[in-house]
């Protein structure tokens, strides 16, 4: 509270008749000084210099790794901690237990609290906790006002390092996921996402796999506590404060805090996926006005040379929102989808992949689909032209100081970068990276990496209406791979068993 | 409003100083008014934008999301903006109204009739066209496209710079451009680098200046489209929308921000410019800009560039309809492809009335994880899986809603009596001093968090300053700290009432496998 942001007072009528007096002088030579164009405007240079991690990086006396950085505009503080391995760590016959395992630390009580004796604490401090797994990482958060900090941080740490996963919460857990397992097929944007992943990872990866009743109901407290000696301890965790305090006497207090906690070796790195997608045309049944599109290939990983490249190629493509050519040609043009764009999902330990999505009324589905499979060709055929190119790197030079720009955002970024072994240099050139980047450099990524013949479309929807396409007869589904469709049943909500067709 | 956008003060007994919002306000000769809020923590971006006080609950039957469908138009340029040629695009869009105007006619009287006589089942399918109506609608899908360049004679006949406006803001390192519309507001904005705020101003008052609605009759595909992304294809969006129109009886709420789709299909020229002359004039806007910029500079391009603005003389109409008051309870029972839930919604009080406080503090004390509804349903009588309550205080009217779905056996009715039961201890018992303290500690320390982000700040902005005054921002956390458990007792009492409500029920759709289960098993 002590450094709070500056108050000040305009008294509203003394401030508007200031402007009134000022402005009316300005009015008449107002007109004039507008620039014809916005080109012709002359912007001041914006000098910026990202931050170097190294600046931010400290180690505690037990080698584990701080990132802090001081921020005093408000009195609040945010630690996050981020421990190696989520899902990725699950046993096959166990899928999702790591995010279950970090739902039930945030919920489950502590060794000296009772779950509801814990909550009300952290509650009355206004204290905001939450763990959370994903593939990759697990994540744990503590966002405190200043004054509570220190009561917060030995609930907080007393949570990660004796949880005492409680019965009850447990199987309250359990249950509202068992819930929500039920509402699998409602969506079908989440069918698409479902059956997709499976496509492109193996339904068994953890990328795609997902629990069912039966692995939901089979998880108990030895499990839990099982994974959770894998991942929740200080040799498997990296850690980023920011806010309202002194950099040293933090680091002091968080010495104090881990002091004791044993250390376990850093978890494995991912499992690479093993399947390989299957060309081709997919259909799963929905029942709905609107068919639900997704389509693509496995592409690079994030550390390839071609990353760069192929992220310009994207943004022009369809990533670049209303200036990229898919949402021109298929929203803007046609009036055929509201969202349509491609996305390059970035991975580390082995390729992502690149894919196209987009909606639209049944009839036009078709229509659509050939559109964007139409722009993936050009792409590969003919060099994007200088303007776009030009657009597309101004785009990623001028908006990359956001991506530095608030103190936890940027610890994130180097929180992530250590964990996966970034080079230290890479942002710091990665604004001349960008600008090295040639139209045939964008030819040659997407000739070699966005082979239509290799990709697969997934439709979500109703065949019958969307199959003989539109009205005006210019375009049915017999265009894609030879008018041969693999229709992929609808899933059991609860065992992922295949449904029999209805 | 809703209170997870509160301001507060923090500690532990008792109000502390309330951490101020800085705004410098400023109004142009023209009535255009501006918030500046100059912050420095994330160095080198603006977040900027500006609001319409204007939203569906404007319109009228017939217009209904035309709010919507403007902020659609605000993205096709101007003369200067999304065009390489302005005369020849101004024909172009002077001959597709001529053609549309004639399909609407046409549209309005004969199909409209063949629909009331049952001959057709929509008189909008272009399946259902007469053949003049088929020819008509070619000829302007021919206008169209040699508009964009894509008709018979090829790119040349193209009047169109597509989305130039993206286009010049992506170059100059703009991102997160978007706006939405809601029922009261309609708000447009985009975060910038520091050293393109002029930029900013040239771009958004060129095109309050002087859009042009290009492409008024081929933008509704695309909001067709969205109507069917967010409401047909999503499993509750239709019942949702019906729910709604139950709700409310009179007043502008009923209809949705999108539209009906028959409105959708009608808007006309005239209509549009109508609308544009007596919403977008500078008297009935304001900007909010936010980050990491010089007052004194950014106040000189205002002036230079938002002076422009012409007041026209258009004044807004005030809105007039109230709505009626409920006299009997309303029921809906919706079957479909959603867990089994309900919602039970009340008429409660517009933003700004003494009670809306009372209110969202009651929704607090029922929600979050150590709130009632959890601690209650989910967890100690394990009957719902989910379940909320929220406080919704509009411009002109205000709702309170209760939501839960169920967990493995347990059904709606079984919740709507929970909830009943919460309401009961409510009415009859004050919430204890230290629950209330709990509940004003955490909506103290959401102040300073909700404040942290540059564009939160700036929406948050958009909505007080429409719906009451953007004081509102530093003068809320003293009346959620003056909010007594007696307070809380009494609204529960004055607007829960039988007649006050209307519920609906949610119930999944057996599928037909089983149902034949169910139907053997019973055999």
């Amino acid at each position: 509270m002590s450094k709070s942001m500056s108050m000040r007072t305009f008294l509203g009528v003394q401030t508007g008749w200031l402007v009134v007096v000022a402005a009316s002088l300005l009015s008449a030579t107002a007109a004039e000084a507008i620039p014809p164009r916005p080109e012709a405007i002359e912007f001041q240079p914006l000098a910026y210099t990202p931050p170097k991690a190294a600046d931010l990086r400290k180690t505690l006396p037990d080698g584990t790794v701080v990132y802090a950085a001081e921020s005093h505009e408000f009195p609040l503080i945010d630690l996050t901690i981020t421990f190696k391995g989520g899902d990725s760590l699950d046993p096959p016959e166990l899928p999702g237990l790591a995010s279950m395992m970090a739902r039930l630390v945030r919920e489950g009580g502590t060794a000296e609290l009772g779950p509801a004796e814990f909550d009300e604490t952290l509650d009355f401090l206004a204290t905001n906790v939450s763990v959370s797994a994903s593939t990759t990482f697990t994540t744990a958060r503590l966002n405190a006002l200043a004054d509570n900090f220190d009561e917060s941080l030995k609930l907080f740490v007393a949570m990660l390092k004796a949880p005492a996963f409680d019965q009850q919460r447990l199987d309250v857990a359990k249950a509202r996921l068992v819930e929500s397992l039920k509402q699998r097929n409602d969506n079908a944007s989440s069918i698409l996402a479902r059956e997709w992943k499976a496509m492109l990872y193996g339904r068994s990866h953890f990328e795609a796999s997902q629990p069912t009743e039966t692995s939901v109901l089979a998880i108990g407290r030895e499990q839990l506590q099982q994974i959770h000696d894998r991942i929740i301890h200080p040799g498997n965790m990296i850690v980023a404060v920011s806010g309202d305090f002194e950099t040293d006497a933090m680091l002091k207090k968080l010495a104090a805090a881990f002091a004791g906690w044993e250390r376990g070796p850093a978890a494995a790195a991912p499992v690479a996926p093993t399947a390989t997608l299957a060309p081709g045309l997919y259909h799963v049944p929905k029942d709905i006005p609107q068919g639900k599109v997704v389509l693509g290939k496995r592409a690079i990983s994030r550390d390839d040379p071609d990353a760069i490249p192929l992220e310009l190629l994207n943004e022009i493509l369809g990533a670049g929102g209303f200036t990229s050519r898919l949402m021109q040609k298929v929203r803007s043009n046609e009036g055929l989808a509201y969202s349509v764009r491609s996305i390059l999902s970035e991975r580390v330990d082995y390729p992502g992949a690149f894919q196209a999505t987009f909606e639209s009324k049944n009839p036009t589905v078709a229509l659509a689909t050939q559109i964007v499979m139409d722009e993936i060709k050009a792409i590969r055929q003919q060099p994007v032209t200088d303007e776009e190119l030009e657009t597309a790197k101004q785009g990623l030079i001028e908006t990359f100081p956001r991506q530095f720009e608030s103190k936890p955002r940027t610890l994130a970024v180097f929180v992530n970068d250590e964990w996966t072994g970034r080079p230290a240099d890479y942002w710091q050139t990665y604004r001349e990276k960008v600008r090295a980047v040639t139209k045939d450099d964008l030819l040659r990524v997407a000739k070699k990496h966005l082979d239509p013949t290799q990709m697969a479309i997934l439709v979500v929807g109703d065949w019958e209406a969307i199959a003989p396409g539109d009205l005006e007869k210019r375009a049915s589904m017999q265009e894609f791979f030879g008018g041969k469709v693999e229709h992929l049943p609808l899933r059991d909500p609860l065992t992922l068993e295949p449904l029999p067709a209805e | 409003m809703r209170l997870m956008v509160l301001v507060g003060v923090c500690g532990l007994a008792g109000p502390a100083a309330a951490q101020q919002v800085a705004v410098e306000e400023f109004t142009l000769p023209n009535g255009m008014q501006f918030l500046l809020v100059p912050r420095t923590d994330q160095p080198n971006v603006v977040s900027a934008g500006w609001v319409a006080r204007v939203g569906s609950v404007n319109e009228r039957p017939g217009i209904t999301g035309i709010s919507h469908f403007f902020e659609h138009m605000m993205f096709k340029g101007t003369n200067t903006i999304g065009t390489g040629d302005p005369d020849k695009d101004r024909t172009f869009r002077v001959e597709q109204k001529k053609v549309r105007d004639r399909i609407n006619q046409i549209v309005w009287t004969e199909q409209y009739e063949r629909y009331r006589l049952g001959e057709i089942d929509d008189p909008w399918d272009p399946a259902n066209d007469t053949p003049q109506l088929r020819s008509l609608r070619s000829k302007l899908d021919t206008l169209i496209r040699a508009q964009q360049g894509r008709g018979e004679a090829g790119p040349a006949t193209a009047t169109i710079v597509k989305d130039e406006f993206d286009q010049v803001y992506t170059k100059a390192g703009g991102s997160g451009m978007n706006a939405f519309t809601s029922y009261d507001l309609t708000c447009y904005f985009i975060t910038v680098p520091s050293n393109k705020l002029e930029l900013w101003a040239w771009m958004e008052s060129d095109r309050l200046n002087d859009s042009v609605f290009r492409e008024f009759y081929s933008e509704r595909d695309v909001v067709h489209e969205e109507r069917r992304l967010r409401t047909d294809s999503t499993p509750t969006g239709r019942f949702q929308e019906q729910f709604n129109s139950m709700f409310w009886a009179s007043c502008g709420y009923s209809w949705p921000v999108i539209g009906w789709p028959s409105d959708l299909n009608s808007y006309t020229f005239e209509q549009a410019q109508t609308y544009w002359n007596t919403y977008y004039r500078p008297g009935n806007l304001f900007g909010v800009i936010v980050g990491d910029f010089d007052p004194k500079q950014a106040k000189a391009f205002i002036k230079e560039y938002f002076s422009r603005l012409d007041p026209g003389s258009n004044k807004p109409p005030p809105v007039v309809t109230l709505e009626v008051e409920q006299l009997a309870e309303q029921r809906m029972n919706a079957v479909g492809d959603f867990p089994p839930s309900i919602e039970v919604r009340y008429h409660t009080v517009p933003a700004g009335h003494a009670d809306s406080y009372p209110l969202d503090m009651l929704a607090e004390v029922l929600n979050e994880r150590t709130g009632r509804l959890y601690t209650t349903m989910v967890e100690g009588r394990g009957i719902a899986a989910t379940a909320s309550a929220s406080s919704d205080t509009r411009k002109y009217a205000g709702l309170f809603s209760f939501d839960a779905t169920t967990r493995g056996a347990a059904t709606p009715e079984l919740l709507e009596q929970a909830w009943y039961e919460e309401l009961a201890r409510l009415q009859t018992e004050e919430v204890p001093e230290r629950e209330l303290r709990k509940v004003k500690n955490r909506v103290a320390a959401s102040n300073y968090r909700r404040l942290e982000n540059n564009m939160s700040l700036l929406i948050q902005l958009a909505f007080y300053e429409t719906l009451l005054d953007w004081r509102e921002i530093n003068e809320m956390p003293a009346k959620y700290e003056a909010v007594t458990a007696a307070d809380i007792k009494r609204v529960a009492k004055a607007y829960f009432d039988e007649t006050n409500r209307s519920v609906a029920i949610y119930r999944r759709a057996e599928s037909e496998q089983a149902a034949a289960a169910v139907e053997e098993a019973g055999q």
